[in-house]
């Protein structure tokens, strides 16, 4: 009895294993056949589908443009597919560097320059786009293309030129409380923010639940007014330190803002598009963020007049230009390594009709600042004049663009604590300083 | 002899498809942990050997203890706030209540809908600006007892608690429901000849009859609490100034956001140990008695 049910088992299990063989046969031939069903429908061939992975899901203009652009191409190319994974902006570089420390990127990624393309070069990641440069030489500005260019090799091609450091303004509140212009030193920005305490109005709104905000928007710049613009990479080289007395005081702005209670009250449980929504629905007088925003607080927005923008002001004493903009060539996109032929000729397709002359001037329509030398037309929103007036005066590095990522997030944190009332700014100095460079 | 050498293999063979997933899922990737937890590393780059380095650094920074305050801070809301309050919802659901069935389904939704879910409705009920909560205390004219609840450090890990007592307590309530239900109604039925009633016979008759699922409960709502992450990483992401992380958070913010995957992997060999531990210690504390 028991060697008869002994003998059921393994022939059941045999069977098992027999069927798991032959579905996987029968799944093979399915593909097979897909693959020369195509061949009748499409010159080229098979269908080759390309998995592509970006940050493009908030309701940002230009993330519309690039979707849209995506789609077109689709259209355009019916035999290459693009299969999408819009990861949340916040989440997204965690994401990439997950997948790439599993050799597991998507084929086209969306990559940023810096300390976050490092590793990805590190690891021998990404593809040069040596050979395939004419289709952008001409096109895209030098400046913008040396960000992703390393060792000689152009990793990938950046699509929009962004300043992370602007000032949206409510003129209405500013006006109410005496300033028709926005302030232009330090001393003045902080007199007004007294005044609309008094007021009774929120001075800004801070949305830092995802902690980058203070670190990427905020001491960018502040940094770079105190210290100077080549302050950070001095400190990655050795030559300076985050504890040195001037960027002491830079960071000292953000506790001096806490205890003025220029923030809203809830900053640290908010995300930053929550933020802008507290700036456009009136419940504050300033919010700083990218320029990117600028589509949403004002070129798509009825009452985008209400709203003026603005650089962080001059300080006393400060070592940096006291005009520039904190900015970063962003969204450079880039094909992953080692993709075999068939594929690679796909994504460079791809890539030639995604990153090009339409996708800029469409940006550019939208109210984007763009890496590239395009014809602007005379329809070009006066919105986006502004911004490009007000950010042509040079450009600073970005804090995390420079610093290792360990550091950036320990300064994250740090900032953080500083808007609780925990810490000093010299502790969030040291602390940051002795991750410098691991 | 013979055949039950056979049946050994039969079993055997019937268990290695999940001992096989259970080793692939479970017990390499904790073995690789144990051996990345040995290196430097940033997922990408070459690793550099540093021997027990991670754990030094780990023991040696105080953000590591705060988050380990939290884990007891969690573990006690589980023992403390769910059990009991399981157990009461149970005891009040075992007697024959109109809408019974009702109840027990509002109980237990909670368990059932996802966490990320839960975590965002109390993401609004704590709200400052337009949460239920403070409109609540508004309303009834409590004013001075709004809080900014995740934000202030003072509260946060107490409106988190708060929210993980909501979240887990109607699994305890259903897993105590179905031991009331085991207890024989001769036992209780003599126990009300004898005279005990209410909170008295709770104390002397339920309570003992059931206390190894007690015993059960209390050790998997000390792993759950060791678990708990989504919950706090929406809630707060271990902010405000990592006032509510816990070391799941910790490890996640080492590992993947500061990309140093050798440390990360340090901590989470630390998490193990840990609940290994007060599991042992539960497990010892409750078999004494028996």
């Amino acid at each position: 009895m028991k060697r008869s049910n002994w003998m059921r088992i393994s022939l059941s299990l045999v069977l098992a294993a027999v069927m798991v063989v032959v579905a996987a046969c029968g799944n093979s031939k399915e593909n097979g056949n897909e693959g020369s069903s195509n061949n009748g429908k499409s010159a080229s061939g098979e269908t080759i589908t390309l998995t592509m992975m970006h940050p493009w899901t908030s309701p940002n203009v230009d993330n519309e443009v690039y979707k849209a652009r995506i789609a077109a191409f689709e259209e355009q190319f019916p035999n290459i597919k693009i299969e999408q994974d819009g990861v949340a902006a916040a989440q997204y570089k965690t994401k990439l560097f997950t997948l790439a420390t599993a050799n597991n990127l998507a084929d086209i990624n969306v990559a940023w320059p810096g300390a976050d393309l490092d590793p990805l070069v590190k690891g021998d990641l990404l593809m040069p786009l040596n050979d395939h440069m004419d289709s952008w030489n001409d096109l895209v500005r030098e400046d913008a293309l040396a960000g992703y260019n390393v060792d000689g090799n152009q990793l990938a091609i950046p699509t929009k030129r962004n300043f992370v450091d602007i000032i949206y303004y409510n003129k209405e509140y500013l006006a109410q409380v005496g300033y028709n212009e926005f302030p232009a030193t330090y001393e003045e920005f902080i007199e007004m923010i007294k005044k609309l305490k008094e007021a009774g109005i929120t001075p800004i709104s801070l949305g830092n639940k995802e902690k980058w905000p203070l670190q990427s928007s905020y001491m960018s710049i502040i940094g770079q007014r105190f210290a100077g613009e080549d302050f950070l990479h001095k400190v990655m080289a050795g030559e300076a330190q985050l504890t040195d007395p001037e960027y002491v005081s830079a960071i000292a702005v953000i506790d001096e803002l806490t205890k003025l209670e220029a923030f809203n009250i809830d900053a640290n449980n908010m995300d930053s598009v929550q933020a802008q929504d507290y700036l456009i629905q009136g419940k504050a007088a300033m919010h700083i963020s990218s320029a990117t925003v600028d589509g949403r607080i004002r070129t798509t927005n009825e009452e985008g007049d209400k709203f003026g923008i603005a650089l962080f002001p001059s300080v006393p004493g400060g070592l940096g230009d006291q005009k520039m903009a904190a900015g970063v060539p962003q969204f450079g996109i880039a094909i992953k390594n080692g993709l075999d032929e068939k594929k690679k000729a796909a994504a460079v397709e791809f890539m030639k009709f995604f990153v090009n002359e339409e996708l800029y001037t469409d940006l550019a329509k939208a109210g984007i600042l763009v890496p590239a030398n395009v014809e602007m037309g005379d329809d070009i929103s006066p919105y986006l004049k502004e911004m490009y007036e007000l950010t042509s005066n040079g450009t600073a590095p970005v804090f995390d663009a420079v610093i290792n990522t360990q550091a950036a997030k320990e300064f994250e944190n740090g900032l953080q604590a500083l808007t609780v009332g925990r810490g000093t700014p010299e502790e969030v100095a040291k602390d940051t300083q002795e991750l410098i460079g691991q | 002899m013979h055949t039950l050498k056979k049946t050994r293999l039969a079993i055997f063979v019937g268990l290695l498809p999940s001992l096989i997933i259970y080793v692939g899922v479970a017990i390499l990737p904790i073995i690789l942990s144990l051996y990345y937890s040995l290196f430097n590393w940033d997922g990408i780059s070459a690793k550099v050997f540093i021997g027990l380095d991670n754990f030094g650094d780990i023991f040696q920074d105080d953000i590591f203890w705060l988050s380990v305050k939290n884990n007891v801070i969690i573990m006690l809301t589980g023992l403390i706030g769910q059990l009991p309050l399981g157990l009461l919802l149970a005891l009040l659901l075992n007697r024959s209540l109109k809408g019974n069935g009702f109840f027990r389904t509002v109980g237990f939704i909670p368990v059932v809908i996802s966490s990320v879910m839960v975590s965002l409705i109390w993401g609004m009920i704590y709200n400052t600006e337009y949460g239920f909560l403070n409109s609540v205390l508004g309303v009834i004219g409590l004013e001075g007892w709004q809080r900014n609840w995740l934000g202030d450090p003072d509260w946060s890990m107490l409106s988190i608690s708060l929210a993980y007592i909501w979240q887990n307590c109607g699994l305890y309530m259903i897993i105590f429901l179905a031991a009331l239900q085991n207890i024989s109604s001769e036992v209780n039925e003599a126990a009300e000849l004898d005279g005990a009633t209410g909170l008295r016979k709770v104390i002397l008759i339920t309570i003992p009859m059931i206390r190894a699922t007690i015993l059960v409960t209390v050790i998997y709502s000390i792993s759950n609490s060791f678990r708990v992450f989504d919950l706090i990483q929406i809630l707060t992401g271990g902010g405000p100034a990592h006032q509510t992380e816990v070391m799941t958070i910790y490890m996640y913010n080492n590992a993947f956001l500061s990309r140093q995957f050798g440390y990360g992997s340090a901590v989470s060999i630390l998490i193990l140990l840990f609940s290994l531990i007060v599991v042992v210690i539960a497990n010892r504390v409750g078999r004494e008695k028996d």
